[in-house]
């Protein structure tokens, strides 16, 4: 049962139908309406919604599975509530909070709120504003690293959370767990995407 | 799968005892056990069996709670080595317990450790290169430090036998600055790497640019299984395809019947008889009960580490050695060294878009030195030099992809834009005033001093970062790769991970701690024969020098007490 399914059963959506484009956009219609199906263990249920609209834009279901269908948002919940200390989990709410509100004092809502193509159009902008990540040496960034900012950690982290799950690591990238042998020289299409290990 | 004995209970008198089971006590546990020696292994932490206790080794991202994230508390606990960026929950087991094993940095220092049955072999880089008379020659040729007791010809045919051993793979070259190993195969440079090797070979008369020479196998050896490119390394192997004490030396020693490895065993001091003028044996703590335990052999071989030899030896006081075992010269604990780490350049190359590969390798290129040469121009702004390690792939960053939606998603599951880089490893001179001292003020989880170290790259090194950067970022350049950026991450020493020196080997006992057997001085029954032995740093990684050098000293050993010269 994936995320959409889950969310169907639990009589979250009855009525509402599947084939708009935004689950969290019907969300909002409906305020009155409990909003999550799952207790987070870290986030508030009005974070875990902004969460759950920030990678669903981000990574939306086509073809191929969504951030949601992949339960990204529950699993970054985890991740702040066991690897955070109290001092960036705090940092995380405010993070949040500072978003909504520039969102609010731009586009009259926060972000959950948002229509779809505000949220790109957002998305879009924060995405040419933030610093990208340097590269890397052996596991540590290397250069003057400028501070990404809230929107590119949190994008990070929401292809971290996607691109590590289960079905994505093994269906949708290119899963070769023991590949026994090194070929430094393939033609592309043999094979195929992007490797999860 | 060995079980080793681990039952030190019931005999207290070795032939031998070596003090930890890495590279070099792995190596020196083989040796002489299969000279027919009973050995007693003394390892601080505990068992770590082949691939018996290797719990991550086969686990996926998903297999993991929080997909190799860390929790505070274990965060904490590993809090210094943590800068190295290097721990997950795949590895976490294998690095030591910051909190329990404190020092003090007086200077910035950065001191990683393994402590359990293995040590570090299990976490190396496993890049092996001999080194030559250019770093055997080199104190006495620019002055600095005292002249290495021994020259390339001692050790050559020592590198031969651990190599045959070990299994290296890698090309032969006949570069006099990178004496040739014994190779198995050498692994594959991928095609946008023999691209960047052509540009740069082309373009820099002198330099190469070769696949690393590594302690893995490419082809099975001696019952182990070949590399089967998971690059997983680091949680230990299941097919034993890389070096490691656990998958190769301490299951030959096993084999011959003569060892006993004795787990959780903190050794405290090595025990100096002033009647007999020579060590009787060891002492230790057990870890678990505190209980004190004195073990006695003939001859005694400390391979704790670098640092961990020292400790020892300087916590290791008696009327005839009040400042340390073997320190009559006063340069036990001086002399720190370490390579420096992460400076150098990375880039973008075009036109392999349509290329991939297959398999992870765990390797990478390697660019031998090629300033400061015995036959080459000489320097004016530094003495000694630098070789290159670095590789290309395509694993660019996707949180930069500046896309979001359906069109990220297609971009994502593409192979990311190929990425090449280059970083510099230099040698750094030993200075008498990097050292090492006990401190009594902090002790650790058993009560035991610990050490304050005090430690930095000096003017040489910093001349030698600075040539790096240079060139890395003018040969990838030239290479024609695009938004070449040069980088130094400015670390100070120990992120290098190749500690040495502060017991030298020497010819002169009033300014070394060690002869060119790695006998202490004056107290020949006590052999160092890891990273502490070191007169010099070299710029290539130490590891294939630990073994050849523990192999030699272990023959010279069970020579000299066949002699009763022990």
């Amino acid at each position: 049962m994936n995320r959409r399914e889950a969310l169907r059963k639990t009589g979250f959506l009855a009525g509402a139908s599947l084939a708009a484009p935004s689950l969290l956009a019907l969300l909002q219609s409906c305020q009155a309406e409990p909003r999550l199906d799952w207790t987070p263990e870290f986030l508030s249920d009005d974070e875990a919604v902004f969460v759950a609209s920030f990678v669903d834009t981000l990574l939306p279901t086509t073809d191929t599975p969504g951030a949601l269908d992949v339960k990204a948002d529950m699993f970054m919940d985890k991740i702040w509530a066991h690897t955070y200390d109290e001092a960036g989990q705090q940092a995380v709410r405010a993070d949040i909070a500072k978003f909504n509100a520039d969102c609010t004092a731009s586009y009259g809502k926060p972000f959950a709120e948002l229509n779809e193509e505000d949220r790109k159009k957002l998305m879009l902008e924060a995405e040419a504003a933030s610093p990208t990540f340097n590269g890397g040496v052996w596991g540590t960034a290397v250069g003057e690293q400028k501070p990404v900012g809230f929107y590119r950690s949190l994008k990070s982290m929401a292809i971290w959370a996607y691109t590590t799950s289960e079905k994505v690591g093994t269906e949708v990238l290119t899963y070769d767990p023991i590949p026994g042998g090194y070929n430094g020289c393939l033609p592309l299409e043999e094979v195929g995407n992007r490797y999860s290990l | 799968m060995p079980n080793f004995n681990i039952d030190a209970q019931k005999e207290v008198t070795y032939d031998a005892i070596v003090i930890g089971s890495g590279i070099s006590g792995g190596w020196a546990a083989k040796e002489l056990c299969e000279k027919g020696l009973k050995t007693l292994v003394l390892e601080r932490g505990p068992i770590v069996e082949h691939v018996k206790d290797y719990p991550t080794m086969n686990l996926d991202p998903w297999d993991m709670e929080l997909r190799g994230g860390l929790t505070p508390e274990e965060k904490a606990k590993h809090y210094k080595t943590m800068r190295t960026g290097f721990i997950g929950k795949d590895t976490e087991h294998f690095w030591a317990n910051d909190e329990e094993n404190p020092y003090t940095e007086v200077k910035p220092f950065l001191w990683v450790r393994g402590h359990q049955m293995g040590g570090r072999s299990l976490l190396w880089g496993k890049q092996t290169y001999r080194w030559s008379d250019l770093d055997f020659e080199a104190n006495a040729k620019d002055g600095n430090g005292v002249d290495w007791p021994i020259r390339y010809a001692d050790i050559a045919p020592w590198y031969t036998y651990v190599e045959k051993f070990a299994g290296i793979s890698g090309e032969a070259l006949g570069l006099p600055q990178l004496p040739d190993s014994h190779f198995l195969p050498p692994m594959e440079l991928n095609c946008v790497e023999k691209h960047v090797k052509a540009r740069i070979e082309e373009s820099f008369p002198g330099r190469n640019m070769i696949i690393g020479r590594v302690a893995h196998l490419t082809e099975p050896l001696n019952g182990r299984g070949k590399c089967q490119y998971r690059n997983r390394c680091s949680r230990g192997c299941p097919y034993g395809a890389y070096f490691s004490s656990n998958a190769v030396t301490l299951p030959a020693a096993n084999a011959t019947g003569n060892l006993t490895i004795r787990p959780y065993s903190i050794v405290q001091s090595i025990v100096y008889d002033d009647q007999k003028g020579q060590a009787t044996g060891v002492r230790i703590i057990d870890a678990e009960t505190n209980e004190d335990i004195v073990y006695n052999a003939r001859i005694i071989f400390c391979n704790a580490s670098a640092l961990g030899s020292t400790q020892i030896l300087l916590n290791s006081t008696s009327s005839r050695f009040e400042n340390g075992l073997g320190n009559d010269s006063g340069e036990l604990g001086h002399n720190l060294m370490d390579h420096t780490y992460r400076v150098g350049a990375m880039g973008k190359v075009e036109g392999f878009d349509d290329k991939y590969y297959k398999g992870r390798r765990p390797n990478g290129i390697y660019i031998p030195r090629y300033v400061n040469l015995q036959d080459g121009p000489q320097s004016d702004k530094f003495v000694r030099g630098f070789g290159f390690q670095g590789g290309g792939g395509r694993g660019s960053n996707p949180a930069n992809l500046p896309a979001v939606g359906a069109d990220l998603k297609a971009q994502l599951v593409q192979p990311g834009s190929w990425e090449f880089f280059i970083t510099g490893f230099a040698e750094c001179l030993p200075y008498h005033e990097n050292k090492v001292t006990l401190n009594h003020d902090v002790l650790d989880k058993w009560g035991q001093p610990t050490l304050s170290i005090d430690a930095e790259f000096k003017e040489n090194e910093l001349a030698l970062n600075r040539q790096i950067q240079i060139d890395a970022v003018e040969m990838l350049e030239k290479a024609g790769l695009k938004d070449v950026m040069g980088f130094d991450n400015q670390h100070p020493p120990g992120y290098g991970i190749h500690e040495m020196g502060t017991a030298r080997m020497g010819r002169d006992p009033k300014t070394s701690v060690l002869n060119g057997f790695n006998q202490v001085h004056a107290a020949k029954n006590v052999f160092v024969t890891d990273g502490a032995c070191m007169t010099s740093s070299s710029c290539v990684n130490p590891s294939l020098t630990y073994m050849a050098l523990t192999a030699r000293a272990a023959d010279h050993a069970v020579s000299e007490l066949n002699k009763r010269n022990l």
